[in-house]
């Protein structure tokens, strides 16, 4: 077992290294042969060295943080396994409530619960991988706008947390479904939970890079992720249950909570991207 | 930066002359206004009792409420917070800019004045609520938006003492005040506009009348010149004990 | 007191320990940070005399 982790980690750092050899390698590949040319007769090369777009560093390293999960699977695994017994000990405190059309009321709040606790620890892990392997001083030294390395970042983390959503909603669903039945428009949850998981990835990811270079970094993250994603999370469960519940509650809210959760996930994403530069050095 | 040399905040440039001139009017206005707010705004209205009686020379047909007189604290230092924050905010982004020391000192002890601020708020607020609604707490939008802005400052000073490194904790201390000056706001809006179901939001509008405003007013510079009293008091003391501690350093290095 | 009044007056007296809480906390808060700024001066005073005193010494020794 332990040998087995050991080349896991193995596996994902020369991943990290490959990708910086790539994306050292891919500014060169982008030259055509007659600039080749005039670079070996002197003329000035640097101008010549056109760094590939920023579209391609974005895939490059996003790519590179999916393969590494996809190999080792650790993050999205541990990830789901809590979200389980997150529904699991929902179960156990509701193991006294009565079914009914109330329940409709709490499950959008019980479900981004479960949201928030699983995607607290994702983001936990996320960067903790980076600075064990040394992969991070790799990609610092790489010709990179730091606002390239957040957004693939951010991006990764929310491709894990919406893979891990596919299956513990439907999961919890199947939990809870003999309390109440929700109203026809309760497929409508999904753009909330899109909008939630694009915030939370965001938001998520900068203050994941601040806390991972503090002591106690658990504990430090949920303190400043909480309070912080709070707003966002107040629209999203305005949203769902509204969502939920149907009817007149979802004529009444669900457009507004919405239309707030995007201004927030504009908002500060936005300030995160400006903020980043700085606290990746 | 540029080649102008930086300014840097330092103990005895021009605020410092402000200080006593701020102290005082701190002290006479937050005193007349608290005399005011007792003995010259009417007290306000609550509900209507059957009946009308006269009182002096009006005609009063409602309870009459003492517990609003919290409101002429309560809001100026409230006020007084989010301006500390801003100043806070306004220095971080100088330390950003610059990453001298200084501007994060300052930011730092903005903060701390946001964040006494913040807990008088509470605390006149809590007051306030246990008396008017019977419950210790209500989900209301500003009651939130506070409990979150104090989370924040609360995890702001906790980071900072979990990183060792000056300029690294400056970073991130820079970037969460940043952050918190965004957020919150953001909550405020998100939390009034979206009105619970579970608890109605407490609307007790009906604008405030040119007395009880005059009476906030000064009670809100009075409160204003305090804040920065203690700013500076502060900030008077954090630059002596660096300067104690860097001469400490030199008088260890040369010893060696 | 006829019972129309007494009903105007009803949260009077109830409410006044909230009131006088709410404006002591305020001022005891207040309070005690200036006090907390004050000891800190104070004990970087102490301790810049203290460093005078060594500076001092070493100089007339060195003397």
């Amino acid at each position: 077992m332990q040998r087995a982790d050991v080349g896991c980690s193995d596996r994902a750092s020369s991943t990290a290294n490959e990708t910086v050899q790539w994306t050292v390698s891919q500014s060169e590949d982008c030259l055509s042969e007659s600039e080749y040319r005039a670079a070996d007769r002197g003329e000035v090369r640097s101008s010549l060295c056109k760094a590939p777009s920023t579209w391609t560093q974005c895939k490059t390293l996003l790519g590179k943080d999916l393969k590494a999960e996809f190999r080792t699977k650790d993050m999205i695994v541990s990830m789901g396994i809590y979200a389980f017994l997150v529904i699991v000990v929902f179960g156990v405190a509701l193991s006294f409530a009565r079914p009914g059309s109330e329940f409709l009321e709490v499950s959008g709040g019980l479900l981004w619960a479960l949201v928030v606790f699983t995607s607290l620890l994702g983001l936990n892990r996320s960067f903790a991988k980076e600075t064990e392997n040394g992969c991070l001083e790799g990609l610092l030294l790489a010709p990179l706008d730091r606002g390239v390395i957040f957004l693939a970042k951010a991006t990764a983390n929310l491709v894990f947390l919406l893979v891990v959503e596919v299956v513990a909603v439907p999961l919890y669903w199947v939990f809870f479904s003999s309390f109440a039945a929700p109203a026809d428009t309760g497929w409508l949850l999904v753009v909330p939970l899109l909008l939630g998981s694009v915030g939370i990835a965001g938001i998520g990811t900068m203050l994941s890079t601040i806390t991972a270079a503090t002591r106690g970094k658990d504990v430090m993250l949920a303190l400043l992720f909480v309070p912080v994603v709070f707003p966002l999370l107040y629209a999203c469960v305005s949203a769902t249950t509204c969502a939920l519940v149907g009817g007149d509650v979802f004529a009444d809210g669900f457009a507004t909570s919405l239309a707030l959760a995007g201004g927030y996930d504009v908002i500060m994403i936005l300030a995160s991207w400006v903020l980043y530069d700085f606290v990746v050095n | 930066m540029s080649d102008k040399k930086l300014k840097l905040p330092e103990v005895g440039q021009w605020p410092d002359k402000l200080v006593a001139p701020a102290l005082i009017a701190g002290a006479v206005l937050s005193t007349v206004g608290f005399l005011m707010a007792f003995f010259y705004v009417a007290p306000v209205g609550g509900a209507t009792v059957n009946g009308a009686e006269l009182i002096g020379d009006v005609m009063v047909s409602q309870k009459m409420l003492l517990s609003q007189k919290i409101f002429y604290f309560h809001m100026p230092v409230a006020i007084t917070s989010f301006i500390a924050l801003g100043f806070g905010c306004y220095y971080a982004v100088r330390f950003l800019m610059t990453k001298n020391q200084r501007f994060d000192t300052c930011s730092r002890i903005c903060l701390e004045i946001a964040l006494l601020f913040v807990a008088l708020t509470m605390i006149t607020g809590e007051m306030w609520t246990r008396f008017e609604w019977g419950v210790w707490w209500s989900w209301e939008p500003r009651l939130t938006t506070y409990l979150i802005l104090m989370l924040i400052v609360i995890a702001y000073f906790v980071l900072r003492s979990s990183v060792d490194e000056p300029e690294r904790r400056g970073t991130f201390a820079a970037v969460v005040t940043i952050i918190a000056t965004i957020d919150v706001p953001i909550c405020f809006m998100i939390t009034r506009l979206i009105p619970s179901s579970i608890h109605p939001v407490v609307l007790r509008e009906g604008g405030m009348s040119p007395e009880m405003g005059l009476c906030v007013g000064l009670c809100a510079l009075g409160m204003l010149c305090v804040g920065f009293v203690l700013y500076r008091a502060r900030f008077n003391q954090v630059r002596l004990t660096q300067r104690v501690e860097a001469l400490k350093e030199t008088l260890d290095d040369e010893r060696a | 007191m006829n019972p129309i009044l007494a009903d105007i007056y009803s949260t009077i007296l109830p409410s006044a320990p909230y009131i006088i809480a709410a404006y002591a906390l305020l001022w005891v808060a207040l309070l005690v940070y200036v006090l907390v700024v004050f000891r800190g001066t104070k004990k970087a005073e102490a301790q810049l005399m203290l460093l005078e005193e060594a500076v001092a010494d070493r100089a007339a020794k060195g003397e």
